[in-house]
């Protein structure tokens, strides 16, 4: 590490500041139509198989998304727009499941599995650790002469 | 002879000899057929005949329109243009299990060739009985409850609707679900040798190093197929997107994300004899996946785009996906103490150490994958309530790891085996480190703002760069050869990993979409292009009548996304059209023309950057997979690799 040192600080600075900047500086605001985009993709075109308000061209789907424009144009805030869609449609339009009872289990048993998979790894690298620094011994100094000596 | 009776003969004889297969490999394993390859040989060819006979009188058929056979009725037209005539075979259920048999006779036939000088090897039997069951399995599936070849009494005059307009409005029709079916159905043989390895309890390296090679291969045609897939429904569905969690992209996402885990581990098990049981866990996780998807997507229990009618095959699919499961578990079970690894990893900080957190990380990946496609299956049964999950939750879920796979991806190939000490890594990263601050100094000076494509570009320069000095170190040292060989394919296959991730979060991230209503003449602008409308025009194919909106962009080429009209199938879809750069992508969509406007239109655009690197991408992962499949330069078998001596002496002294 020693003889990177100074190169190692500074590429780290370097991408940190460019990070830190890019998340402040947020740039151009995002516009109405895109939020209404980004707003369809979050919910299920309550007609269509397997495709979004976003994707669907179905006639349900279009008239969904100018309602959506509606809404973002009167600057509602995404909840709002939830509960409107969630209401009218029910809730499996809504493509993000709630925190709340069951459903919740599909947030936290991810980061549950996560947790048990980091320590898990963790404990086998401690166990492995513990076991390890076996020297070699003269018979292995041997065999891999040989070895070496058979290969000519 | 009609078609229907002699494409029924053919089915009936394929699932007769794989019939015939289990009971002489059967007979062969109990000692009382000595000479059951050369049967074997003799059915598998009569097997793949009648599979070829089959897939060519249903070609014909479709071909020839002719609609005395059921699924021509439904599927056929005599308007279909000719090459999604041959496509409409893929277009639904009864011929994509005949493509699916098809590919696996065709696998089955390279194995055979293959080791047709491994009679003797116990190993071979059961190898053959596998391939042979799951080939009786879909065999029957076309004898029972997906039927190709049914008889239709059409009324004189019939014509059929032809295939869904969407699946013949692309060339990539032709070869997305071929290309995708190689790679599924690829995962057949690995899966094939495992279970053999564990019947005969040879589960050292030698099955791993016999099917090396054909599990990459079938691992780059799935990427390929969904790399494929992504780009067909970008350029036909016209909504500017390419990936939408759809449970279909999920069932063939899972697979490839097992499979993916399986390439890297498989390393770790040939080189220190580790991680046997999960490396045999990951191969039927990989083909038990292909078939859980199957069912998931062809049975109808989940909805999707990719769905076809619903149909009576998923029973079938759940019955077999369980025997896989517990047939595998139960092998794994009974094996465990063979299975046990002699090895351990010494430090967490080194290749092996760095597969077994890749590892780690795919499964928790396939995990949440799994998860939220069949969860709303489970809250229904659980109680009642119908569910959605998609976009926002995969999003969400799925960012860490990517970050955390492309972290990975930049210190993992550089990494000895063993043990890696500071100064190692120091000195291979430290430039890699540069490229990684240097794309986001690039990506910021371009305009490019919000912390989380920011870190997307850093780790994606910083995990080419690692590969990058790979290829680099490995040509400069081995001239050609140092782009050949599973190592230094792998690497190229990074490359276009992180194309395509960058793609993918530049895309997500900086994607404008606009819907505007134009009067010929008239002008918007977005995301600093320029759509000028000049007006439309009605253009009539055999099979589809399109009125198509002239739009000029940036006062040059004109673009002419239309809306098509199939009058037989009865339906109207948009027909998009898209302006690929380097740089982004403008995809036009016609949503409407409005009856109450005389010429106006409602048109859709969508604004992305770096699109075409997605494609790039995913063909520079194809090439990197079939470079990775050429035999590379040997290994001296006992050349010390794993050693903890710095750099050799320098690479360009020697040179």
């Amino acid at each position: 590490m020693t003889r990177h040192l100074a190169s190692w600080l500074a590429v780290v600075a370097l991408g940190l500041s460019m990070l830190v900047f890019a998340a402040v500086d947020e740039g151009p605001p995002l516009s109405n139509a895109d939020r209404a985009y980004s707003l369809a993709q979050d919910f299920a075109c309550p007609v269509c198989q397997g495709q979004s308000v976003a994707e669907s061209d179905v006639v349900v789907a279009r008239n969904i998304r100018r309602e959506i424009r509606v809404w973002v144009d009167e600057g509602r805030s995404d909840a709002f727009i939830r509960d409107q869609l969630v209401d009218t449609f029910g809730e499996d339009v809504d493509y993000t499941p709630s925190a709340e009872g069951v459903t919740a289990l599909v947030w936290i048993l991810p980061v549950v599995g996560g947790a048990v998979a980091v320590t898990g790894l963790g404990l086998v690298f401690r166990r492995w650790k513990r076991d390890a620094d076996l020297e070699a011994t003269d018979e292995d100094h041997a065999l891999v002469e040989q070895a070496m000596a058979d290969r000519g | 002879m009609s078609s229907v009776a002699l494409g029924s003969a053919s089915v009936t004889i394929g699932a007769a000899c794989a019939i015939a297969g289990i009971i002489i490999v059967l007979l062969g394993i109990l000692g009382y057929r000595p000479r059951w390859f050369a049967d074997t040989k003799l059915l598998v060819g009569l097997m793949t005949l009648a599979s070829v006979a089959s897939v060519v009188i249903m070609e014909r058929a479709l071909i020839t329109r002719d609609f005395t056979v059921q699924f021509v009725a439904d599927n056929g037209s005599s308007q279909t243009p000719a090459l999604f005539n041959i496509a409409t075979l893929w277009a639904a259920l009864e011929g994509s299990v005949l493509l699916w048999v098809l590919v696996l006779c065709g696998y089955v036939v390279a194995v055979v060739v293959k080791f047709r000088n491994d009679g003797d090897d116990p190993m071979m039997q059961w190898v053959m009985l596998t391939l042979f069951v799951v080939c009786a399995f879909f065999f029957l599936l076309m004898v029972g409850p997906s039927a190709p070849f049914t008889s239709f009494d059409p009324p004189p005059g019939y014509d059929g609707p032809g295939p869904n307009p969407l699946l013949q409005n692309h060339i990539l029709m032709a070869f997305h679900p071929p290309i995708l079916y190689l790679g599924y159905v690829g995962f057949t043989v690995p899966f094939a040798f495992a279970i053999a390895a564990l019947v005969t309890g040879r589960v050292g390296e030698g099955w791993l190093v016999a099917t090396r090679r054909w599990t990459v291969l079938a691992w780059g045609y799935l990427t390929f197929g969904i790399v494929l897939g992504a780009w067909w429904s970008y350029e036909t569905l016209g909504w500017g997107g390419y990936w939408a969690w759809d449970p279909v992209e999920n069932a063939s996402f899972l697979p490839w994300l097992t499979g993916t885990a399986f390439i890297h581990s498989v390393m770790v098990q040939e080189r220190r004899g580790m991680l046997r049981v999960w490396n045999l866990s990951l191969v039927v996780s990989t083909f038990a996946l292909t078939i859980l998807g199957t069912f998931i997507t062809r049975s109808g229990v989940l909805q999707s785009v990719h769905a076809f009618v619903e149909s009576q095959i998923g029973p079938w699919f759940l019955s077999f996906f369980a025997l896989i499961v517990i047939v595998s578990l139960g092998l794994i079970a009974w094996r465990g103490d063979e299975l046990r690894s002699p090895g351990r990893i010494d430090s967490p900080v080194s290749r092996e150490g760095a597969f077994l957190a890749n590892n780690v990380v795919f499964a928790g990946f396939a995990f949440v994958v799994l998860l939220g496609t069949i969860f709303p299956l489970i809250v229904e049964a659980i109680d009642g309530r119908t569910i959605s999950v998609g976009n926002p939750y995969f999003d969400q879920m799925t960012m860490p790891i990517g970050f955390t796979l492309l972290f990975l991806m930049a210190i993992a190939p550089i990494l000895p085996w063993r043990k890696a000490s500071g100064e190692v890594l120091s000195d291979r990263l430290i430039w890699p480190a540069w490229l990684g601050a240097g794309s986001m100094v690039l990506a910021v000076v371009v305009g490019a703002r919000g912390w989380a494509p920011m870190l997307a570009f850093g780790l994606g320069g910083f995990a080419g760069g690692a590969a990058l000095r790979q290829v680099v170190l490995a040509t400069r040292r081995q001239g050609w050869r140092g782009l050949v060989g599973r190592t230094n394919g792998g690497m190229i296959v990074h490359l276009g990993v992180v194309l395509i991730a960058v793609a993918f979060a530049a895309s997500n991230a900086y994607v404008r979409q606009g819907e505007f209503t134009l009067e010929p003449g008239d002008s918007a602008v977005i995301s600093g292009h320029t759509l000028t409308y000049e007006g439309s025009r009605i253009v009539e194919y055999p099979n589809r009548v399109e009125r198509k909106a002239d739009i000029r962009v940036d006062g040059g080429q004109v673009y002419e996304p239309a809306i098509s009209t199939y009058p037989f199938a009865g339906q109207t879809i948009g027909t998009p059209s898209v302006r690929s750069t380097l740089q982004d992508d403008i995809a036009l969509s016609v949503l409407s023309f409005p009856e109450d406007a005389a010429d106006a239109v409602v048109l859709r655009a969508t604004v992305q950057p770096l699109i075409l690197w997605l494609w790039i991408g995913g063909i520079v992962m194809a090439v990197g997979t079939a470079l990775a499949v050429v035999p590379g330069r040997r290994r001296n078998p006992i050349a010390p690799t794993s050693a903890l001596i710095p750099e050799p002496v320098s690479v360009e002294a020697s040179s």
